[in-house]
């Protein structure tokens, strides 16, 4: 009971405060009838100083070292923290500069040079230079004695690439062949050389900048830093006062004094919180629309719509010989038998009921959110049973009695796995289980825990066919791993000393290509190629992708949506309308 | 009794010896790693995978990882937490008194409510007020932790009166020492009413039915008979012969204090052990399970010895050997 | 002072003749029974093949059923509801064709008593329109034709997990308070042991060593049987503390007097005198196996779909989306608390009818 008094005492303290401004404010207006009420509205639209923006996150930061630590959950606090010398245009996908100012290349494009900005200060107020660029590559990323799955994408065919400083604002970067991802990788993080030099002699680097490490003693050149950060609870993020970035007027950025991130446990608490005004913005599952939706007025916020996501969602049937019986490698491995299956994928069902109507069909191996690099114009497969059977029946197989056999005589039936945590993809597998029974196939659908399912995936392949999801990004070359048959995640057939078949070997090649081609337009030709041979061969059967929904509380300016970052490109130009 | 306690001390260490060697042996059952959630990530080879294996330890045989645990142990080193690469140690000390002020009030709640109000639904059988604490209690039993929790969450947003989950608010550190406390305690009520309703329930039946069953008990009529005082029977006689069973039970309690409310903790976002350690052993953190799975094992010997010398000072006809 | 359970007949005698004076507990038992037979029968009550899905019927809420057309009172029929707004899930009624609910329709097939191949259902109505009583699902399937098909998944598997466990418990707990000494303590350690090993592992370990051909239904029920092996271990403490009284009593001194064996001492005079608290720990445990499947399914560890369980149907109502936009899923969240506290009251009817210390 007490405590309930205390917290009516303290909101009654602020309503009369804003009693007295409403007074004051309306005495102002009255004593001065002759200006106009627009400079008040407009007013409004001017960025002012100050506020604190609530959001919220699944999970707890796993530490505050971005060069070890690549969950979401922690990447979403250091990305506030750290900056990279490049970064992603979210309105044009295209790199643009970020600690670097510019940069130019050599006619071979081997060499790269970037010229840094001079006016960049760590939180500490030292002085950012070419040393932690050269510092941050050579003894961190490539460091062999620390884990960090960022050497692997500077790696080029096993060499890597020199920096080396130039002058205190130059480095340069000479690459054993032209590397056309190289500006999407430089925008991993810059760290301090001043701070972690000695960490890294001492070899303690690995756990350095954990969870319980002093905020203050984070140091990065971002926007934000760290004031403080309670378990379980929230991390709060002050404005770094001397950040680079200004407005167009001169001003410095960011706006906001404050960002604080709410732990909360599950998508179900997240959304009660936002409805409970608790935060500010939630990114909102396709399921949790109508709920949200009906509110939006009284809760005085906006649900933008970005459309199509990163993520993808598919099946996937094992080619690998090693480790099913010959009979139903030879049904995996037949093109026809892929193409019938893609045709009973009922893409509008799983939309309107497992998305809630808010999800787009994905054909392509790149979603629409790619924009630059995806093929609209290659092989569909709308669902159709009777497509479906007629390919079947192309490819040899029997209906008998309802029940499908191939040529052999055997019953085809195959085991379907996804993990169980994962409601989304259980139901879709339900959904694609009850149309193959249609067509006479027996779907043994088992959902198994993650880690079962990834380790039949990656060491032991005894599984026949997986639904699962991987959330890809602008650089197509980051799919390599996936699609070069000696990538350890070509899950279909993983690992493949040379190229099994020439649509395999054909994608190796354009994967190397693109690789190292540096006109933009020719890149685009070679990975629209690949999408016409990925959706023709059909190795993974698309199904479909998210839409990216925001709710944004009324009161904040700032907010652009993107199909990239959301409705925040950059954080620093948020700020809260008076 | 001295010579009881320090023989069960004794005992206490190739048991915590077993229950740990078989959980980390039954824990090396389940498929994959760690670090088996990052074979799906496209960016990341296998063999910055098998480097961090290899750095974690985890490439090596998992009896000789037991050895090298057990090792740090004696040392009083608990191993680093691999997602949070921080010591366990620190991870777990910083929640356990969150979990411990949750459990331990809702625990409190339980058996001050349970204890009067069962032996008074016995001495008022079929009473109306025993029918319905009958219902309630059979009503609470009936539906899970856990949905109960999501019920008082859902609760708490669309009337306001509640906060909808964590522990404290996020001016916290504004408030005055007072009001400190008060939102400490705005926090706590709705999850602790919902973990202590969910005991209160079969608490109070067995309570109850302890209590009926002494009753009928031939000593009980005989000390009637001889005309003693019904309230000097109650608890003079009835009393400690009913809380036999309960007395079990409360070491059972103090053994679920640290994981008792993991439900609880996952829905009203309170941070605490619970939630802490369902998501390590979600992520396969061994040491960091392996860690607070050691402090409940020592939890639950010690509540059981409790609960074995209460059991001999309250029953005299039990002797302990 | 004995307690005589000589011979079955006159137990279960007694028990239906105390239960008549238990008036709750006499109602959920004919409601247990009730429950059990159209498990039984799901088949033939449940008007929809449980894995049918109705892809335009995705949270379709209960049909109306109406007794009165506008010429008057008029045999029970429904409307067919179509789609109108996917996101929102908004159903609008085509009042242009009325749809009589029938008896003993035709549809889907099923297998009575798993052996007889049968398509004839209780009631149901005209295709397309579908007589969902409680609502549909997500994939438009019928929650009453789930209700009933999971209750015989779960009441089966709870059964066969309180059975395991409650034989294992009495003897181990009556064994080590009977004999105390090393006996009681190697086998309280031993259960110590047993009870600190961390259930959810053991859980993920057990699943993964069972071959993936086997349904979710039959791993789990693998489960329920390694874990009641497990389990028995909290019941055999709470048996033992009341053994240990027991034993010190004057009928037990007498028995040992006579020269009776130590396991028939244990099994007829010992044991018996814990019934009560048995029994009702007995009753508990029914439901408690029917809750932790669900807190199993929370956690994606208990009975997958597509096959139906109560677990994970009430699981699925656990997001704000379904208590806000379909409340109907509730339903079956209801009919298991239901079922739950008649377990209950059925607990304490018996021990009032079999215990004759209650008597009054």
């Amino acid at each position: 009971m007490l405590n309930l008094t205390s917290i009516f005492i303290i909101s009654g303290r602020l309503e009369t405060i804003k009693y007295f401004i409403f007074i004051i404010s309306l005495i102002f207006l009255l004593g001065c009838p002759k200006k106009e009420k627009i400079p008040v509205l407009k007013g409004s639209e001017t960025p002012t100083y100050g506020g604190s923006f609530v959001l919220d996150s699944i999970s707890d930061p796993k530490s505050f070292n971005p060069v070890i630590a690549k969950e979401t959950s922690t990447t979403m606090i250091t990305d506030f923290l750290f900056e990279g010398l490049t970064q992603i245009n979210p309105f044009t996908t295209d790199m643009e500069p970020r600690l670097a100012r510019s940069w130019e290349y050599s006619p071979d494009g081997k060499i790269w040079t970037f010229h840094l900005r001079e006016n960049v200060k760590w939180f500490d107020g030292r002085q950012f230079t070419a040393d932690d660029v050269v510092f941050t590559y050579n003894d961190l990323y490539y460091n062999p004695d620390i884990p960090t799955s960022a050497r692997d994408i500077l790696t080029i065919d096993g060499k890597r690439i020199k920096v080396e400083k130039v002058d205190t604002y130059t480095v340069r970067f000479i690459m054993p062949k032209p590397f056309a991802p190289l500006l999407f990788a430089l925008g991993m993080e810059i760290m301090p050389k001043h701070i972690l030099e000695p960490m890294v002699k001492a070899k303690t680097f690995n756990s350095a900048w954990g969870v319980n490490t002093p905020p203050d003693k984070i140091t990065g050149t971002g926007p934000f830093m760290i004031s403080e950060y309670i378990p379980s609870q929230r991390v709060v993020l002050k404005r770094n006062p001397n950040y680079w970035r200004t407005d167009k007027t001169g001003n410095g950025l960011p706006y906001l004094d404050s960002i604080v991130i709410l732990i909360v446990p599950d998508q179900n608490s997240s959304l009660l919180k936002f409805q409970a005004g608790e935060t500010d913005m939630i990114s909102i599952r396709g399921e949790d629309y109508a709920v949200i939706k009906p509110t939006e007025a009284k809760g005085n916020f906006t649900i933008y719509n970005t459309g199509p996501t990163f993520s993808t969602t598919f099946l996937f049937f094992n080619q690998n010989p090693k480790a099913i019986p010959q009979y139903k490698l030879r049904w995996f491995t037949n093109k026809k038998f892929r193409q019938a299956i893609a045709h009973s994928v009922d893409k509008e069902t799983i939309i309107n009921n497992v998305m809630a109507g808010l999800a787009f069909p994905q054909d392509s191996a790149l979603t629409p959110a790619s924009k630059f690099f995806y093929n609209p114009d290659i092989r569909k497969y709308e669902y159709n049973l009777d497509k479906a059977k007629s390919l079947l029946q192309e490819a040899g197989f029997k209906n008998k009695g309802g029940r499908l056999y191939d040529s052999e005589g055997h019953h085809v039936e195959f085991t379907l796995f996804t993990n169980s945590e994962n409601n989304q993809r259980v139901n879709i597998g339900n959904i694609i289980k009850s149309d193959l029974d249609k067509l006479g196939i027996k779907v043994n659908f088992v959902p198994i825990q993650f880690n079962t399912m990834v380790t039949k995936l990656d060491a032991t392949f005894d599984w026949e066919a997986i639904i699962i999801g991987l959330t890809g990004g602008v650089e197509p070359h980051n799919g390599r791993n996936v699609w070069h048959s000696s990538g350890q995640l070509h899950m279909w057939n993983p690992r493949q000393a040379k190229p099994v078949t020439t649509w395999e070997a054909e994608i190796d090649r354009l994967f190397e290509d693109g690789a190292t081609e540096l006109d933009k337009e020719k890149r685009k030709k070679i990975y629209h190629r690949w999408q016409e041979i990925a959706a023709e061969e059909l190795p993974v059967i698309y199904t479909v992708t998210p839409a990216a929904l925001y709710a944004v509380r009324n009161k904040f300016g700032g907010i652009k949506p993107t199909s990239l970052a959301g409705v925040i490109p950059y954080i620093e130009e948020v700020y809260l309308k008076k | 009794m001295i010579r009881y306690i320090l023989h069960r001390f004794i005992n206490m260490i190739p048991l915590l010896f077993g229950i740990t060697f078989l959980s980390f042996g039954i824990m090396k059952l389940a498929p994959g790693d760690f670090l088996s959630q990052m074979a799906l990530n496209p960016l990341i080879s296998s063999e910055t995978i098998e480097l961090m294996r290899k750095q974690f330890g985890l490439d090596q045989p998992w009896p000789i990882q037991y050895l090298k645990w057990l090792w740090g142990i004696i040392h009083f080193d608990f191993g680093y937490s691999f997602t949070y690469r921080v010591p366990v140690a620190t991870l777990i000390t910083e929640r356990v008194l969150n979990t411990l002020l949750l459990t331990s009030t809702a625990a409190i709640l339980a058996w001050l409510l349970a204890l009067p109000l069962g032996v008074y639904t016995a001495l008022w059988r079929k009473s109306l007020f025993d029918q319905i604490l009958s219902f309630f209690s059979f009503a609470t039993i009936s539906v899970p932790t856990f949905f109960l929790a999501l019920l008082g969450v859902f609760f708490a947003a669309k009337t306001g009166w509640f906060p909808t989950g964590g522990a404290i608010s996020i001016n916290y550190a504004a408030l005055s020492p007072f009001d400190k406390l008060c939102d400490r305690f705005h926090h706590l009520i709705l999850p602790a009413m919902v973990l202590g309703i969910g005991g209160l329930g079969s608490l109070l039946r067995i309570v109850r039915t302890n209590f009926l069953e002494m009753m009928r008990q031939p000593f009980i009529m005989t000390a009637k008979a001889k005309g003693l005082h019904s309230n000097t029977v109650t608890w003079r006689h009835i009393f400690p012969n009913a809380i036999n069973p309960l007395i079990t039970l409360l070491g059972f309690e103090i053994a679920g204090l640290l994981s008792g409310a993991a439900f609880t903790e996952i829905i009203f976002a309170w941070p605490g052990l619970g939630r802490l350690i369902l998501e390590a052993v979600m992520s396969q953190d061994l040491y960091l399970v392996m860690g607070s799975l050691f402090m409940g094992a020592i939890l639950l010997i010690l509540g059981n010895l409790l609960a074995d010398i209460l059991l001999a000072t309250i029953d005299p006809r039990i002797k302990l050997r | 002072m004995r307690i005589e359970l000589n011979r079955k007949e006159s137990l279960l005698r007694q028990a239906i003749s105390g239960l008549r004076h238990h008036r709750w507990g006499w109602i959920a038992l004919w409601f247990i029974l009730f429950l059990l037979l159209a498990t039984i029968f799901a088949g033939f009550l449940s008007p929809y093949d449980p894995y049918e899905q109705n892809r335009t019927k995705s949270y379709h809420p209960p049909v109306r059923i109406h007794l009165i057309d506008e010429d008057g009172l008029h045999w029970p029929f429904i409307y067919n509801y179509y789609l109108v707004d996917p996101i929102f899930k908004r159903y609008e009624p085509d009042r242009t064709k009325k749809y009589n609910i029938g008896l003993f329709v035709k549809d889907s097939t099923y297998h009575l008593f798993g052996l007889i191949p049968c398509n004839i259902h209780l009631f149901g109505v005209d295709s397309p329109a579908r007589v969902f009583l409680l609502g549909s699902d997500l994939h438009g399937r019928d929650i009453l034709s789930r209700l009933l098909y999971g209750g015989r998944v779960s009441l089966s598997i709870s059964l066969v997990g309180v059975f395991l466990s409650f034989i294992l418990g009495l003897i181990m707990g009556g064994i080590a308070g009977y004999f105390g000494g090393w006996v009681d303590n190697f086998l309280m350690r031993f259960g110590e042991i047993i009870m600190s090993i961390p259930g959810i592992y053991l859980l993920l370990g057990l699943r993964a060593i069972f071959p993936t051909s086997l349904s979710s239904v039959e791993i789990y029920l693998l489960i329920v049987v390694v874990l009641s092996f497990i389990g028995w271990a909290g019941l055999a403490r709470v048996i033992r503390g009341m053994v240990l009284s027991i034993k010190e009593r004057e009928f037990v001194q007498a028995a040992r007097a006579i020269g009776s064996g130590h396991m028939r001492i244990i099994i007829r005079h010992v044991l018996p005198n814990t019934l009560s608290y048995t029994i009702i720990a007995l009753t508990l445990s029914v439901p408690g196996f029917i809750i932790s499947e669900s807190a199993l399914s929370f956690l994606s560890l208990g009975i997958q779909e597509p096959y139906p369980s109560w677990g994970n149907m009430l699981t699925a109502a656990q997001s704000v989306r379904v208590l806000t936009t379909a409340p109907w899923i509730l339903i079956p969240g209801l009919f298991i608390s239901i079922t739950i506290i008649c377990f209950n009251f059925l607990g304490d009817g018996l021990r009032d009818a079999l215990d004759p210390r209650f008597k009054e």
